[in-house]
């Protein structure tokens, strides 16, 4: 049925490696956006593609027809944008190809879901406007949905924080020729205004607009901004993404009726900021996702594996002001909605898969803040956690804004898992800026003697966001490493934590295990930072277990 | 469909020497071909370990095992069907169908006609050929080595050469491995038949028969320990009598177990108490960690009153959930609700000592199991993990396929498809 794929030709591979000098255009034969000129339609924030499908790929570019039409500017003609799909990077064997017209209404981003494709099959594609034509990008289908599929690699990604330093996390990334997809489990940009949230004390390079984003305007340039950033059109370009969204694509610590970082009044109603970023969102991103639908979804790799994609923002009830409020025990508060959570747990029980992987934005895991830290570490802890945490009245802190804070709703989910025999699920976690490997402990009370395990988590730390040694002023690896010691003695059933690095995680998913690597940037502030491995950690089929890996993937 | 069975005058028996000096009697169909009567095909061993969770096997508690599962293929995605018993899964092993069409939905269920609870351990209990006949019909040899009474029971004289389990412990009526590998072994040398039907019931009757639960996971884990020498003295046996190449193994659970607390029982009966209208229009049938109930009480109430019970029922913090017995695609026999507790919970009816085990199965908890196929046989994969969806129900079409047995009327109820089955194990 499905013909050979074509070998990866040498000019092929040039191209890709380009992307580690920080190239973003992969080499197409025709003209090329990158040299678009004056009066003439430019493509000048990339190409993307996202949500696999078996037979069905949604891909994503953004066209700036006039150079008046600038994103945000709401100004410009309607345009024609035709893509095609190809079997070959020289678009000799076209598999599909259509017409989307897009125009101000929706920023000039376009989106089409190319149907009709073969599964388990990497195509390349392209987009043409009054005749220029676009960077090419690869992508690839999903399996068929019976299929026994030996193997899915991904990167695993969140907190790109452009302030904060250079996406070299993602220029690795995109000189890997191994990856089936990129995850992206949230903080894909930052809302603050230049000097409001850094590397630091220095902004590496500073937010457009230069203000807190709240108007669809700013959040459509804001997005534009992301989208010019050479390492992150790279890695859009070299696989399908599949995204969600955290708190930091509307405003810190967001819930249904506000967050955090909104001061209802002077920024306006919250529904109407959060609209304005739902809909840059889903003009922007290469997702299945329109504004005012629903995002999360659940995809789908043969037996092997789904994805049941989670959104904590938009149907939570809010924080609790602390760890030691009374209203944490509320059976009625909810982190996913009642809707979500039915989703959740059917994609758990789902029987026709091995494993239940989450893309689940924020911790699940169960995680005490030790008593014995000292002031200025638990600073730099509420620091990075974006929380108060209370002067240790009533035993241990944790973190409100995470499952944690909704701990009716996680022992809903873990009741799933013991009371089905559910085994392989793992959350897959962003949020936090730092990596950690958690099991779920079926009774915290007797997991230190029983190890029973309902679960696992893998988080990623951040591309870029701060985390304890930036919080704390200190060098890497030195005041973290006695609070990772007190965290991972408080809670037995962490099994790695890195509260310092930055840079990104390599997840690999077969029949006989689960294996995420952790690579971390040398040097975020640096344009051409390169990434070293760092640690690997291993879900045995079966065992809801961790254990060190005995190498990094090959 | 499954013939006339011979009856037991029609049997010869035969008393024979284990290698452990005990003595073991088989008894034979008459008119079956004596020894090596196929010499050189394939042989298919299925040996179930009763009970056993699958993360049980292990390179240091259980090292025969754990080399099976890595020399062969194993399915990390394995699973026990509704309700998660010894009798019915081992039927949907041995027919390849759902209960609905075998008749056996439980170990334990209320007989209307006999108006009384009883295990489903007769050989009439089960409607639907199973693969055992249906080899034996196709002119191969089979044979049973059972080590419970009730299996010895239900699966009667199906297969050409059997084993009646001797001896039999007290309380939990089943004969220990070593005794039942012995006649396993036995039956191989003498007759041996293309396919064995053996379960080893130790790993699930100690976890039964410990009353106290105190010493539970020591006594759990010697049994493992002791369960997997006697699956090494079986790979052993086959090797040294020059059976492993055309040896084909596989080794599952029938159910896993899980641990309740003495505090945490769940009664119908006691539920039920404060309606006594309904309390005496309901019988229990007690399946450790299912219930099943059945409306005896007058047919015009039966839907309200059926309604009601499982709104009580649900309402318990130990219940997990309740189902009409065709949504698990149970037939009649199951009656008209099965109730499933939540893990770490029991049922216990009528009283709260009527059931004193903490070692409990039969509900979603112990859905998962040891799934492998190994053996010596040149065409089977080798040190595979596969993700497929296999269930106690796919034993029946891999089995039969590998001798080229067609499904039977109607078809199998295998949820994973039939090709991956066919190629579970190669074709003799």
């Amino acid at each position: 049925m499905t013909p050979p794929l074509p070998a990866v030709s040498r000019r092929r591979a040039l191209q890709v490696g380009g992307a580690l000098t920080g190239a973003a255009v992969l080499g197409t034969s025709a003209p090329t956006a990158a040299s678009a000129a004056p009066g003439r339609p430019a493509f000048s924030h990339g190409v993307a593609s996202g949500d696999p499908l078996p037979t069905a790929v949604l891909l994503w570019t953004r066209v700036t027809p006039t150079s008046a039409a600038t994103p945000g500017s709401g100004t410009g003609p309607v345009v024609s944008v035709e893509w095609e799909v190809a079997t070959d990077d020289r678009f000799r064997q076209i598999a599909r190809r259509g017409t989307v017209r897009t125009g101000p209404d929706r920023d000039h981003t376009v989106k089409a879901d190319a149907t009709g494709l073969t599964p388990a099959r990497t195509y390349w594609y392209r987009f043409r406007c009054q005749g220029v034509v676009s960077p090419v990008g690869r992508t690839r289908t999903a399996p068929a949905d019976d299929a026994a599929v030996p193997r899915l690699r991904m990167a695993v990604v969140s907190c790109a924080n452009l302030q904060a330093g250079w996406f070299g996390a993602y220029r690795s990334l995109a000189a890997r020729t191994d990856l089936d997809l990129v995850l992206h489990l949230g903080d894909y940009l930052y809302e603050y205004a230049p000097g409001e949230y850094q590397a630091r004390d220095v902004v590496v390079r500073p937010h457009d607009p230069p203000r807190e984003m709240v108007t669809l305007a700013d959040h459509r340039r804001r997005h534009a901004q992301y989208k010019s950033d050479p390492d992150l059109q790279a890695l859009h370009a070299v696989a399908p993404w599949v995204v969600t969204w955290d708190d930091h694509e509307s405003a810190n610590d967001a819930w249904s009726g506000g967050a955090e970082n909104h001061t209802p009044g002077a920024e306006g109603q919250w529904t109407s900021r959060r609209a304005a970023s739902q809909r840059a969102y889903a003009e922007w991103m290469p997702v299945r996702y329109e504004a005012g639908g629903r995002l999360y979804r659940r995809l789908r790799c043969g037996r092997l594996a789904n994805l049941s994609m989670l959104d904590l923002r938009t149907y939570r009830d809010q924080q609790v002001a602390s760890p030691v409020d009374p209203a944490l025990g509320d059976p009625g508060r909810t982190l996913t909605g009642p809707d979500q959570m039915a989703f959740l747990l059917e994609g758990l029980a789902d029987p026709s898969v091995q494993w239940k992987l989450v893309g689940n934005p924020v911790m699940i895991a169960p995680v005490q803040f030790p008593s014995t830290l000292d002031t200025r570490v638990l600073q730099g802890v509420e620091g990075l956690l974006g929380v108060d945490l209370p002067d240790q009245v009533g035993g241990l802190p944790y973190n409100v804004d995470q499952w944690d804070g909704y701990p009716a709703e996680r022992a809903r989910v873990l009741a799933r898992l013991r009371d089905g025999g559910i085994r392989d699920a793992v959350f897959l976690t962003g949020d936090i800026h730092s990596g950690w490997a958690a099991e779920l402990p079926s009774d915290p009370l007797t997991y230190p003697v029983t190890g029973d395990s309902l679960g696992t988590e893998l988080v990623c730390t951040s591309v870029t966001s701060d985390n304890l040694d930036d919080i704390l002023g200190v060098p890497p690896r030195t005041a973290s490493l006695g609070v990772e010691t007190a965290i991972r003695g408080a809670n037995p059933h962490v099994k790695y934590l890195d509260f310092d690095s930055h840079g990104y995680s390599v997840l690999e998913v077969t029949p006989a295990a689960i294996q995420m690597d952790w690579f971390v940037l040398l040097d975020r502030t640096s344009r051409t930072s390169g990434a070293v491995w760092s640690s690997s950690w291993q879900v045995a089929a079966g065992s809801n277990r961790l254990s060190p890996a005995a190498g990094r993937l090959s | 469909m499954t013939g006339q069975r011979p009856a037991l005058d029609r049997r010869s028996f035969l008393r024979l020497t284990a290698a452990s000096g005990a003595a073991v009697v088989l008894s034979t169909a008459v008119g079956s071909r004596p020894a090596q009567a196929a010499p050189g095909g394939l042989r298919v061993y299925v040996v179930v370990t009763d009970g056993m969770r699958p993360e049980e096997i292990d390179p240091v508690l259980t090292p025969r095992l754990h080399r099976l599962r890595t020399e062969g293929t194993w399915f990390p995605a394995a699973r026990s069907l509704p309700v998660m018993e010894t009798i019915p899964n081992h039927v949907m092993m041995m027919t390849g169908v759902r209960p609905d069409r075998s008749g056996v939905p439980a170990n334990s269920v209320y007989d209307r006609a006999e108006a009384t609870v009883r295990d489903l351990d007769r050989p009439t209990d089960l409607r639907f050929p199973t693969v055992i006949e249906r080899l034996r019909s196709a002119g191969h040899s089979t044979g049973t080595v059972l080590s419970k009474a009730y299996l010895y029971g239900i699966f009667g004289e199906r297969a050409d050469h059997r084993w009646e389990p001797f001896p039999l412990l007290p309380v939990t009526e089943h004969a220990p491995d070593a005794a039942t590998m012995d006649a396993m072994l036995a039956m191989v040398d003498r007759f041996d038949p293309e396919f064995v039907f053996t379960n080893l019931g130790d790993v699930d009757r100690v976890g039964h028969s410990d009353l106290t639960g105190t010493t539970l996971r020591l006594a759990r884990t010697a049994a493992l320990a002791s369960t997997d020498l006697q699956i090494g003295r079986l790979v052993d046996h086959l090797r040294v009598t020059g059976r492993w190449e055309r040896t084909a193994l596989v080794v599952l659970a029938d159910h896993s177990m899980d641990w309740s607390l003495p505090t945490d029982l769940i009664s119908v009966d006691a539920i039920l108490r404060t309606r006594p209208d309904l309390r005496s229009s309901i019988q229990i049938a007690q399946n450790g960690g299912a219930d099943l109930l059945y409306w005896t009480g007058p047919a015009a109430s039966r839907q309200a009153g059926v309604a009601e019970v499982r709104r009580l029922v649900a309402a318990h913090p130990g219940v997990a959930s309740v189902h009409a017995p065709r949504d698990l695609r149970l037939g009649p026999e199951a009656g008209d609700l099965v109730a499933y507790c939540r893990a770490g919970w029991r049922f216990t009816d009528p009283t709260p000592l009527s059931n004193p085990i903490p070692g409990n199965h039969g509900h979603p908890a112990t859905e998962p199991i040891p799934f492998l196929v190994s053996g010596g046989h040149p065409r089977l994969s080798r040190g595979a993990v596969s993700s497929l969806a296999v269930r106690t129900i796919d034993v029946a079409p891999a089995v039969g396929a590998a001798f080229g047995l067609g499904a039977p009327r109607g078809g199998y109820d295998s949820s994973v498809p039939a090709d991956a089955l066919r190629r579970l194990i190669p074709r003799g």
